[in-house]
C-alpha cells in the first residue's frame, strides 16, 4: 500500500516536471516530436533508476560513515557523469539496437537536473534503497508521461496558427503551463 | 601515452586541490552552520513553547550525558534564573521520525509544552500533529501517565492520523524519562 | 576595455539569460515565487559561474581537450559546493527557501555551457567579464519574474504589502502552472518587441530564439568524451 502511494504521488500529485520544477530544460527542449520525446522519457527512467540506486550507495557507503555529507553534490554529479559515459559505452558494444534509439540522448542526460534532482530527494526524504528505486522508477515514468503529452500537444500545434512571437519556445511553455493546471487537480486527491 | 598521463595528472590535481579547498571553508563554516540550523529549526519550536525568556536557549545550550546518549539541553531563563529548559526527541511517523521539542518548567514535574522540530507526512493529515489544537493538549500537563485516549489517557489523538498521534505521545513520554535522570543536575548547570 | 565592456554587456540586453538565451529553465521556474528568492538564487549563480569562468580561463591551456567536460563539472560542483555552505553559514532562511535548487546549480547549463562556450577559448578578463554579465543578467531576469508573481500572487514585493485590499491576490501565479504561463507570456513579450524593432528597420519578423539542446553548450559535445 505504501509503495502504490509512493507511486502514485511521484507520477501524478508531485510531477516531477510540472509540480516540482526538474528537467525543464530538456522538457521544453525535446518536446517537438513525440518519437523524440518517447526516447528521451526512456534514457530519463533508465539512467535516473540507476544513478540513483548507486547514488544511494555512495551515500550510505561511502560519505555518511566518513562524514563527509557535504561533497553530496560534487560527489552525486560526478557519478552521474561516469554513468551516463559507462552506459553508453555499454549500449554501444552489447545493445546496438537499443544504443540507436537512445544514444542520441544520454549525453543531454548528465545535465538533466530531474537526475540529479532525483538522487537528491531520495537521500533528503531518507527513502531506504527499495523506496529509492521505486521513487525514482515512478518519478522518470512521470517525467516521460508529461513528455509525451506536451509532444503530442506541440505536434498539433505546429499546424496551428498562431502570432510568429508566441511560436515555439513561448507557446510550448504556456502549455505546459495548462497541463501543470492539469495536474494540480490531484494535489486535492492526496488528503 | 604521455597524453594519458597529462590527462590522470591533471584530472587528479583538480580533484586533490577543490578536495583541499572544500575541506578549508567547512571547516571554517561548520561551526557557524550548526548554530544556524538549531536557530531555525530548533529555534522556531522553542518560541512555540515559552514566552517570556530573556536569553538566547540556542547559544546557552549544554550537551548531557543520558544512559541513552547525549542530549543537548536548551535552557530557558529569566533574569538569569533557570525557568524552563527543552529538548528534542523522536518518535515515529507515517513517513518517517516526528522530531517533537518538549519543554518542561524547572519549579515542579510539569510540561510546559511540546513544538514539532522535524515532520515528514502525508501533507493535510499527519501534519495536523503541529497545529496549536494538538500541541496545546500537553500544554501544562503533569509528566504522570501521557497517554492518548484510547490508551486510557487524556490527549485525544488526530482522527486519521493516528500513528502520527502516536508517535508524538512517545516522544515526549522518552523525553520525560530523560528529563527525570538529568533535573537534579540541570540548577547547577546554569548556575541558579 | 571596449571589448570587455562588450563581452559584460552582452548579458545584460543581446544574450540575456534566460530570455535571450533560453538556458537553465529549472531554477527561473522554480525559485521566482517571490523576489527574494530569484535574487539570492541569482547571487549564488553570479559567484558560482564568475568564479567557474575565471578557473577554466586560467587553466584553459593545462587541461587536455578530452577529459575538459569532467574537469568543468569538477571546477563547477567545487564552487556550488562552497556556495552551499557558505549559505548554510550566513543565510540559512534563504538555503530553506531555495532547497534542493542550491545543489542543483552544478546542473544549470548556464554554468558548464559558458565554460565550455567561451571561458575555454578566452583569456581570463574577458572571461570574467563574460561570466559576470551573464550572472548579472539572469539575476535581473529571475528578480523581475519574480517581482511580477510575488505582486501578482501575494499582493507583496520582497515581503511589502505593496498592493492593499482592493487587490484579490491570484494564488495561481505562485503556484507552479503560473510559473510556466508567465515566463512563457514573457517571452513572447520579450519576441514580440524583437519584431516591432526589426518591422521599424524594414526587417522581416522572426520567430523567437529557439530552445533546444544546442543551445546548451554541453549537447554539442559528448561530456567527458
Amino acid at each position: 500500500m505504501d509503495y502504490f502511494v509512493l507511486v502514485i504521488a511521484a507520477i501524478f500529485v508531485n510531477n516531477i516536471v510540472l509540480a516540482q520544477y526538474l528537467g525543464n530544460c530538456p522538457f521544453i527542449g525535446t518536446s517537438k516530436e513525440s518519437g523524440v520525446a518517447i526516447g528521451m522519457g526512456l534514457a530519463v527512467v533508465f539512467v535516473a533508476a540507476m544513478a540513483a540506486v548507486i547514488t544511494w550507495c555512495v551515500q550510505k557507503f561511502l560519505l555518511a560513515p566518513n562524514d563527509l555529507g557535504y561533497l553530496q553534490t560534487i560527489a552525486f554529479i560526478l557519478v552521474i557523469a561516469a554513468l551516463v559515459q559507462f552506459v553508453e559505452l555499454f549500449l554501444k558494444k552489447v545493445i546496438p539496437p537499443l544504443y540507436k534509439s537512445l544514444g542520441i540522448f544520454l549525453p543531454l542526460i548528465t545535465t538533466n537536473c530531474a537526475v540529479l534532482g532525483i538522487a537528491i530527494i531520495c537521500q533528503r526524504e531518507e527513502f531506504t534503497l527499495l523506496e529509492t528505486l521505486i521513487f525514482s522508477v515512478a518519478s522518470g515514468l512521470g517525467f516521460m508521461l508529461a513528455l509525451v503529452v506536451l509532444a503530442s500537444i506541440r505536434e498539433r500545434l505546429d499546424l496551428a496558427r498562431v502570432p510568429i512571437s508566441m511560436k515555439g519556445t513561448p507557446l510550448g511553455l504556456i502549455m505546459a503551463g495548462l497541463m501543470s493546471l492539469a495536474f494540480f487537480a490531484f494535489k486535492g486527491m492526496a488528503s | 601515452m604521455k597524453e594519458m598521463i597529462k590527462m590522470v595528472v591533471v584530472l587528479s590535481l583538480i580533484c586533490g586541490l577543490s578536495g583541499l579547498t572544500l575541506a578549508t571553508v567547512r571547516q571554517a563554516t561548520s561551526a557557524r552552520i550548526e548554530e544556524q540550523v538549531l536557530t531555525y529549526v530548533q529555534g522556531p519550536a522553542l518560541e512555540q513553547i515559552f514566552t517570556g525568556y530573556d536569553n538566547n536557549p540556542v547559544k546557552d545550550r549544554k550537551a548531557f550525558d543520558t544512559p541513552g546518549g547525549p542530549v543537548t539541553i536548551f535552557p530557558v531563563m529569566k533574569a538569569g534564573k533557570l525557568t524552563g529548559v527543552a529538548f528534542e526527541t523522536f518518535g515515529k511517523g507515517y513517513g518517517g521520525d516526528i522530531g517533537v521539542m518538549v519543554g518542561f518548567t524547572t519549579d515542579g514535574d510539569k510540561l510546559q509544552g511540546i513544538g514539532i522540530t522535524t515532520l515528514k507526512e502525508t501533507p493535510g493529515l499527519g501534519a495536523r500533529v503541529v497545529e496549536p489544537d494538538f500541541r496545546n493538549q500537553f500544554r501544562r500537563h503533569s509528566t504522570e501517565t501521557i497517554a492518548l485516549s484510547k490508551s486510557g489517557g487524556d490527549i485525544q489523538a488526530i482522527s486519521g492520523a493516528t500513528i502520527s498521534s502516536t508517535g508524538t505521545v512517545a516522544a515526549v513520554n522518552e523525553a520525560v524519562k530523560i528529563f527525570n535522570t538529568i533535573k537534579d543536575k540541570l540548577p547547577d548547570a546554569w548556575g541558579s | 576595455m571596449s571589448s570587455l565592456w562588450k563581452e559584460f554587456s552582452k548579458g545584460l540586453w543581446k544574450d540575456l539569460p534566460p530570455f535571450k538565451l533560453v538556458l537553465g529553465l529549472c531554477p527561473v521556474l522554480a525559485v521566482t515565487k517571490t523576489a527574494y528568492n530569484g535574487f539570492g538564487m541569482g547571487m549564488a549563480v553570479i559567484f558560482v559561474l564568475a568564479l567557474s569562468n575565471l578557473l577554466v580561463s586560467l587553466l584553459r591551456k593545462v587541461i587536455p581537450a578530452k577529459v575538459r567536460i569532467a574537469c568543468f563539472i569538477v571546477v563547477a560542483a567545487s564552487l556550488v559546493v562552497c556556495v552551499e555552505l557558505l549559505m548554510q553559514a550566513y543565510a540559512y532562511p534563504l538555503y530553506q527557501q531555495l532547497g534542493i535548487f542550491v545543489p542543483l546549480i552544478v546542473v544549470n547549463c548556464i554554468i558548464l555551457g559558458r565554460a565550455e562556450a567561451f571561458a575555454s577559448k578566452n583569456p581570463v578578463l574577458l572571461s570574467v567579464a563574460d561570466g559576470l554579465g551573464m550572472g548579472i543578467g539572469f539575476t535581473i531576469s529571475l528578480t523581475f519574474l519574480g517581482s511580477i508573481r510575488e505582486l501578482l500572487g501575494t499582493g507583496q514585493w520582497f515581503g511589502m504589502q505593496v498592493l492593499s485590499d482592493w487587490f484579490e491576490p491570484v494564488r495561481f501565479m505562485v503556484e507552479a502552472p503560473g510559473a510556466f504561463v508567465c515566463l512563457g507570456v514573457l517571452l513572447a513579450a520579450m519576441n514580440a518587441f524583437t519584431n516591432w524593432q526589426r518591422r521599424t528597420k524594414g526587417l522581416e519578423a522572426v520567430q523567437g530564439p529557439v530552445h533546444d539542446c544546442k543551445t546548451c553548450g554541453m549537447c554539442a559535445t559528448k561530456p567527458g568524451a
